[in-house]
């Protein structure tokens, strides 16, 4: 759960933590048993992330930065549970969550773990609240609770007039501004975000970063971006490069 | 897809309907009742000597009356033409209740015949149906030429007294109805009276099967058919009929089964992203598929409505197409069965393969799509 604004820096145990985390994916299929046989030979693989170690502490912005194909969404993905590494570990408060099964990994992101991706996609049928209380839904909150709860989160990006609106009806940041608030509808110790005003005007952009501004007083944002903008709200840059982290400080 | 069994449903029963509402018991006929190879629409008029065994009949205990019904091929042509047309000319002694007139007037007896000397006064009044009066372009009052040969036809003048849907219904082609002794003597068949069949209307307190089993045991050249029999006789040579109406039946059901899973698939496929992201988030399996089946049903209750709403405008709109195009009245037919038919299988099928789309996403890796 949210961690209310410590001094990250010092002498809280990490979030979250990767160690010599390596990702490596196969592009196509196996040759199967049969293609083995008859002499098929394994699918080229690539090494989206190599070997990389990195601890970030409650409270801290993260910024991973680098050009597209450097691996930082994959990173992302690997310190959200949403991939498993290759090799390594990647530890969510003390615990390796490489070793849990999906469905376990699946709980973990719903309680402990907000994403907010490029593109927005939320459900077309449903109202803007809808949207965001389907997470709670999953919680086993109930409806009243669930309702009250997704029309706070979306007073606090500012959406609170549009509660009833279909994502069809809402602007591009408005649709981001939602998926901000669904990510963060239950109250999340961690949010990721990849390229989270990758699909916006600047000053739509602009409006989304003050929105993760606030959100970071909270909590612990991990920032995925190659745009200078978005990364200037973080605490700490991480730039990676061919897969492996080339240089990280303060911003 | 209610529009599509609507129509396929109207040809499997039209005819059906058509002699239901003729208010015949029994139907007799001298053999097999089928379209004649020669002709525009007639039957087959083999029923020779009709107006003396209808009397006959008439006699027997429990029949109210017999009549005799004759089809001939006949040509027709106006004053202001020199081309003929084909059509069927219906002989029916006097109109009768059972010969529904729209607009004019209905035939006044047959007088001509004058008891089997054919030497009364000629009424020489006719009634056509709807697609014959466009095909001529006449109307009540006009004049009309009618006859079993273009000579004969030169000779009979008679006029248009009214509009009757009735016999084109039954026949699904475009009539000209007359008095049987003038239809007789237009076609120079007076002398062996032919008739397709001789309708027979039993008394009220009369068992039908009883009087059936009398009749043909009395009249055992003849065959005595009951209403539906007589349907089965008339549609048994109609195969393709049958087939057409099958055939559209299943089309429907097909094409709205198709339909929805297509729609639908289109639609999940559309929001693959969407549910992606919720997986990600932690949305489980089964409140993904939970949320897609919510959307089938959804889909399939608006779109089962819609069309449940909107079908009575679209077959009011086929059924005066299909009349301008074939002369064929009410064949599109509203049902309420096929209604909840179509509703059913939008919202059934809807939910079903929303539910298989949901169940296909939730086992997609989330990553996959995003």
């Amino acid at each position: 759960m949210a961690i209310p604004a410590p001094d990250h820096r010092t002498t809280h145990p990490p979030i979250v933590a990767a160690t010599n985390v390596t990702k490596v994916y196969t592009r196509g299929s196996g040759p199967g048993r049969f293609g083995r046989l008859l002499g098929r030979s394994e699918p080229p693989t690539v090494e989206a992330v190599s070997d990389v170690s990195l601890t970030i502490q409650p409270g801290e912005i993260v910024g991973l930065a680098g050009p597209s194909g450097s691996g930082k969404s994959t990173l992302l993905h690997l310190l959200a549970g949403l991939e498993v590494p290759t090799e390594g570990s990647v530890q969510f408060q003390q615990t390796d969550i490489a070793s849990y099964s999906t469905r376990r990994r699946t709980r973990l992101r719903l309680e402990e773990i907000g994403i907010v991706f490029q593109r927005f996609h939320l459900v077309d049928s449903l109202s803007a609240r809808a949207n965001v209380a389907l997470p709670l839904v999953e919680l086993g909150v109930g409806r009243r609770k669930r309702r009250e709860r997704a029309t706070e989160m979306l007073d606090r990006v500012g959406l609170g007039d549009r509660l009833g609106h279909k994502p069809g009806e809402l602007s591009g940041g408005e649709q981001q501004r939602v998926a901000i608030a669904r990510a963060l509808v239950t109250d999340p110790a961690l949010v990721v975000a990849d390229e989270p005003t990758g699909e916006l005007d600047t000053e739509t952009g602009e409006q989304i970063l003050a929105e993760f501004r606030r959100v970071a007083t909270e909590r612990t944002v991990v920032l995925a971006s190659h745009d200078r903008e978005t990364l200037a709200i973080a605490d700490r840059i991480v730039r990676l490069h061919d897969g492996t982290i080339v240089e990280q400080g303060d911003e | 897809m209610t529009l599509l069994a609507g129509t396929g449903v109207g040809v499997l029963e039209t005819g059906g309907q058509q002699f239901d509402a003729a208010d015949r018991d029994l139907w007799m006929t001298a053999g097999e009742t089928r379209l004649t190879p020669t002709g525009g629409g007639g039957f087959e008029n083999t029923l020779y000597d009709s107006r003396n065994v209808s009397a006959a009949v008439s006699q027997q205990e429990g029949v109210r009356n017999a009549v005799p019904l004759a089809f001939e091929t006949v040509y027709v042509t106006t004053e202001d033409r020199d081309e003929f047309q084909t059509f069927v000319g219906s002989g029916t002694p006097g109109g009768g209740s059972s010969v529904q007139v729209i607009e004019g007037e209905s035939l006044d007896g047959d007088p001509y015949y004058a008891g089997g000397t054919y030497d009364g006064e000629r009424t020489n009044d006719v009634l056509i149906d709807q697609e014959t009066a466009r095909s001529l372009d006449v109307e009540v009052g006009d004049t009309v030429y009618v006859g079993g040969s273009h000579a004969a036809a030169r000779e009979n003048e008679m006029t248009v007294v009214g509009i009757s849907p009735t016999f084109g219904q039954m026949l699904g082609t475009p009539t000209v109805v007359m008095p049987l002794s003038e239809l007789h003597q237009v076609t120079g068949s007076t002398q062996t009276e032919p008739a397709t069949f001789i309708t027979i209307t039993l008394e009220d307190d009369a068992d039908s099967e009883v009087v059936q089993r009398e009749l043909q045991a009395q009249y055992p050249e003849y065959e005595i058919r009951s209403n539906q029999e007589q349907l089965d006789a008339v549609l048994e040579e109609q195969v393709l009929v049958l087939a057409a109406g099958f055939t559209l039946v299943v089309l429907a059901v097909g094409t709205g089964i198709a339909l929805t899973v297509n729609l639908l698939g289109l639609i999940i496929y559309q929001q693959r992203q969407a549910f992606a992201v919720l997986k990600a988030q932690g949305i489980s399996s089964s409140l993904l598929i939970l949320t897609v089946i919510g959307q089938g049903l959804a889909i399939g209750v608006i779109g089962g409505v819609l069309g449940g709403v909107l079908t009575p405008a679209g077959v009011a709109l086929l059924n005066r197409l299909t009349t301008a195009v074939v002369g064929f009245d009410g064949l599109v037919q509203f049902e309420p069965r096929i209604v909840g038919g179509s509703v059913a299988i939008a919202v059934v099928i809807g939910t079903i393969a929303a539910a298989i789309a949901g169940w296909r996403i939730s086992r997609t890796p989330p990553l996959e799509h995003l």
